[in-house]
């Protein structure tokens, strides 16, 4: 699906990459947060050779170092906004209420706290969902198609939101077809059949 | 597991009309003292619905020796020509020539004797072995206390020649078996001057047989229902998790013209294409793991197996089988199509709308409330286990108890730990040795009912009170109370039809009858409750003859060999007391071994109760496992999920299982093994605790398991669900 792609992401940015269904994009997305495996090549994020970790090792690469946003949300629908939002945390045995609230008053969501997600507007759903991604403060967010079942007001809150978290050290790479998100972005990087041009 | 089930009950439930049917068993047995053949002709030629008969000579107490084994207490029977009354399993049946011998199966296998080797036969020296016979009216050697052979009737020993009394066994067949009852009183008129009379009738065995193998056939049974049971629930799951991942795929085939009928058809063809090979190789496999056991449990009742007749019920098994997993495949797809095309598309059916619950935070909670999201699926699945689980338990508590029959007296009623051959009068000695507690002698008296010809009665008797050293609950009436009185077992009770006011009269060994008021009716397994508790006065006037044996009770903290020295001086060696009678021992052995054994195939079925289970919420829940991965959620993480999932049926199967065992299925398998005694069936703290750690740890198994499974799949394809 991918061939010969080169990229590096600077820390703070935000890229977006856009291109038609089917050209690469979220095959791209996959590689960089380690839920998938290239045939050749290396990946490399913050400083570590993606391509080979162990099992072991990737998951705790996914847990230190990167957060997902998914188009379909994801949240777990017999979890409220809240639980939603610290289960990556609880994982590992932490995870406080206050640390989800506060990431849910940071994107103004403090009524979804005690919410289930099918209580909740699409645009709210993904606003959690973005909160789930920085709860366990990675340095990469990686958001697949994130406005791409939402309607065009809740879409631009989303893509909003996810401009404001890429500041710091933290990058969001945004992978889309739709054009308008490129006004927000850093950089835009063009897929097409494969290989990036941008 | 059906096909175990179905070939070891079939096997059991028709072993005997087989072995009846292959050896021709005939309809009346008469034992007695030998007479001479024309007395017995003529008494015999008297009889009317008489079709044919057979007049015999069986010898006790001869020695039989073979390499593989030996016995004084060897039983001949001297077969004339006509009907034999049994089957000739291997070999040859008897030419009539000198030199041939017929073994029983038993005896064969446990002397490991082949169709022409020797065997030495009393005087008569070395015979060989022309065939192996099985014969239906007795269960076989070494169960049976003696083994039995047959010679040809022409080696009728001088001694009984001389003598002219060449006949002491009877064998009849009825012209009309339905009018037996005629023909047995008729018998009875005839039998005037014949000592020791003992009739054994054909469904006089059959019930006895169907009493033993009644309750194992309660068991298979139970065992299969929770089988299909399983079966059912897990299909029916499973396919709804398959539907729920296909709903596209089925909305698609409704929008482009599919008929709902037509669909579901799909579905029901692809569940029988895996069906019928899948049941067919599993009841094959099934089928073939029983005939090891199922051979051996027949062999024990002197039956024979049923062959290719088994076929048939496993081919229903096999219909039945098929059905229930078209329904269950087919069930959900047909729910599903019944939507409009465009809400299959976006997934309106089979989705659900979750609740808030107050569970705890953290995966394990998580897995709670994925179980409890799930409450129709999660109750049928605990349901099924909690089935399992009583079942398991029914077995253990009764394999429990027939250990305990083997070696705790107490268990019959029997109080007493020893037994000492010494007269009645040592009794007032024995009793003030040290260590004991109590000492009578104990009388025990065969007989046959007065009334009702053919039944057995044995009379337990004591000289005064026989509470202290044999217990039976009291199910109606009182105790005896002086020596013209009877408290009668509820088997013996409902064979004669009496009840506390009634008559009991039994004729003694001797020829004299005793009779007795019925004043209670006593629950023992104790010869399948056909026994009767007297006082020793009016048995020992009609038998004078008849030995006792000292009852002995000892002190708490006594045991046998702390009263053998004392005993020993008093010229007699203390016999310890068993709670069934030594010739069963083994069978009972066999028996708890099996029930044991089934009882952890039944955990097994636990395990795969809950492993789909978790497969299936698995399945189901992909894309939240695949989300946990992907937010760093290690192997134990999802077991820890999947574990809350296992520990809400577990703990809803769990009190379930073990109130169906205690309030259903032990009292209803008690009343069914034995109507006629108080059965303990109902599991013990022990066996609880065993099955429910064992439950804990089949949940753990099955968690391990389905983590790791689930750990091998890509977590993008998880994700790329909605």
């Amino acid at each position: 699906m991918l061939d010969g792609v080169d990229v590096d992401i600077e820390p703070g940015e935000m890229v977006v990459l856009l291109g038609r269904s089917g050209s690469g994009k979220s095959t791209l997305l996959n590689l960089l947060g380690g839920i998938d495996r290239p045939d050749a090549g290396t990946v490399e994020v913050a400083g570590m050779r993606v391509h080979d970790l162990t099992e072991r090792q990737l998951t705790h690469f996914r847990r230190r170092h990167v957060g997902f946003v998914f188009q379909f949300f994801h949240l777990i629908p017999e979890l409220t906004g809240e639980e939603n939002v610290l289960m990556p945390a609880r994982l590992t045995g932490g995870g406080s209420v206050e640390r989800g609230r506060e990431l849910l008053g940071r994107l103004g969501l403090n009524g979804a706290a005690e919410q289930l997600p099918h209580t909740l507007s699409g645009g709210e759903q993904q606003r959690i969902a973005i909160a789930r991604a920085l709860v366990n403060e990675p340095d990469l967010i990686l958001a697949d198609e994130p406005t791409g079942n939402l309607d065009r007001a809740a879409g631009a809150a989303v893509l909003d939101t996810l401009r404001g978290v890429a500041t710091g050290a933290r990058s969001v790479i945004l992978a889309t077809h739709d054009r308008e998100a490129a006004t927000l972005a850093d950089r835009v990087i063009t897929v097409e059949d494969g290989r990036l041009r941008g | 597991m059906i096909g175990t089930a179905t070939a070891l009950s079939f096997g059991l439930a028709t072993g005997f009309d087989r072995a009846v049917e292959r050896s021709d068993l005939p309809d009346v047995v008469a034992r007695f003292e030998a007479r001479t053949r024309e007395d017995v002709e003529d008494r015999v030629g008297a009889l009317a619905n008489v079709e044919a008969r057979s007049l015999r000579l069986e010898i006790e107490g001869i020695g039989l020796a073979a390499p593989g084994g030996s016995s004084r207490e060897g039983v001949v029977q001297l077969v004339p020509r006509g009907r034999r009354g049994y089957a000739v399993v291997e070999g040859a049946d008897l030419r009539g020539e000198p030199g041939e011998v017929l073994v029983e199966r038993g005896v064969a296998r446990e002397w490991d004797l082949s169709v022409g080797d020797s065997l030495a036969v009393g005087r008569l020296g070395r015979v060989r072995v022309a065939g192996i016979a099985v014969s239906p009216d007795d269960v076989a050697f070494p169960l049976a206390a003696s083994p039995r052979v047959y010679l040809p009737e022409k080696l009728l020993p001088a001694g009984f020649r001389d003598r002219g009394r060449s006949v002491n066994l009877v064998m009849l067949w009825a012209r009309d078996p339905g009018r037996l009852d005629e023909l047995l009183v008729q018998a009875r008129s005839q039998s005037f001057g014949l000592e020791n009379l003992r009739f054994t009738t054909r469904e006089g065995v059959r019930a006895l047989v169907d009493q033993a193998a009644g309750i194992v056939i309660a068991l298979l049974i139970a065992f299969s229902l929770v089988a299909l049971a399983t079966a059912g629930v897990m299909l029916g799951a499973s396919a709804r998790a398959d539907v729920q991942r296909r709903l596209e795929t089925i909305g698609v085939m409704r929008a482009v013209g599919f008929t709902r009928a037509g669909l579901a058809g799909r579905y029901a063809g692809d569940a029988a294409l895996v069906a019928v090979p899948a049941a067919m190789a599993g009841l094959g496999a099934g089928a073939l793991l029983a005939r090891g056991p199922s051979g051996r449990l027949l062999e024990i009742l002197n039956e024979l197996p049923p062959g290719a007749a088994v076929i048939a019920p496993l081919a229903g098994c096999l219909v039945a089988i098929v059905l229930l997993v078209v329904l269950a495949s087919t069930w959900p797809a047909w729910r599903a199509a019944s939507q409009p095309p465009a809400q299959i598309l976006r997934g309106a059916e089979l989705r659900h709308t979750a609740r808030r619950r107050r569970t705890p935070a953290g995966p394990f909670g998580l897995g709670l409330r994925l179980a409890l999201a799930r409450r129709g699926r999660t109750l049928a699945t605990a349901g099924v286990v909690a089935a399992a689980t009583a079942v398991v338990l029914l077995m253990l508590a009764v394999a429990s108890y027939l250990g305990r029959l083997q070696d705790d007296p107490g268990v019959i009623g029997k109080r007493y730990e020893v037994t000492a051959a010494l007269p009645a009068s040592s009794a007032p000695a024995v009793a003030a040795l040290p260590g004991v507690a109590g000492a009578a002698p104990r009388y025990v008296a065969d007989g046959i009912d007065s009334f009702a010809l053919g039944q057995p009665v044995r009379l337990i008797a004591f000289p005064g009170d026989h509470v202290p050293f044999e217990d039976p609950p009291l199910a109606e009436g009182r105790r005896v109370a002086n020596d013209r009185e009877a408290e009668v077992g509820q088997g013996l009770a409902e064979a004669l039809g009496v009840r506390p006011g009634g008559t009991l009269a039994v004729q003694l060994s001797s020829g004299a009858e005793a009779r007795f008021r019925v004043v209670g009716i006593v629950r023992t397994v104790d010869r399948e409750g056909r026994v009767a508790y007297v006082r020793s006065a009016r048995v020992v006037a009609g038998d004078p003859g008849l030995e006792p044996e000292i009852a002995i009770r000892l002190e708490d903290g006594v045991d046998a060999a702390d009263v053998r020295p004392a005993l020993a001086e008093l010229g007699a060696e203390p016999r310890p007391v068993g709670g069934a009678t030594p010739r069963n021992q083994a069978f009972l052995g066999v028996l708890a071994g099996v029930l044991r054994l089934v009882a952890l195939v039944n955990g097994l079925i636990c395990l795969y109760v809950l492993t789909q289970a978790l497969v299936v919420m698995a399945a189901e829940r992909r894309s939240t496992i695949a989300l946990l991965r992907a937010t760093g959620a290690r192997r134990g993480t999802i077991a820890l999920v999947l574990a809350g999932i296992a520990a809400v049926v577990v703990a809803l199967a769990a009190p379930l299982g073990v109130l169906a065992e205690r309030v259903l299925l032990g009292p209803a398998t008690a009343r069914l093994a034995a109507g006629y005694a108080d059965l303990p069936l109902g599991a013990g703290a022990l066996e609880i605790g065993a099955v429910l750690v064992g439950l804990a740890l089949l949940a753990g198994g099955a968690t391990a398991w389905v983590a790791r499974r689930v750990e091998s799949e890509p977590v993008a394809a998880g994700l790329r669900e909605r």
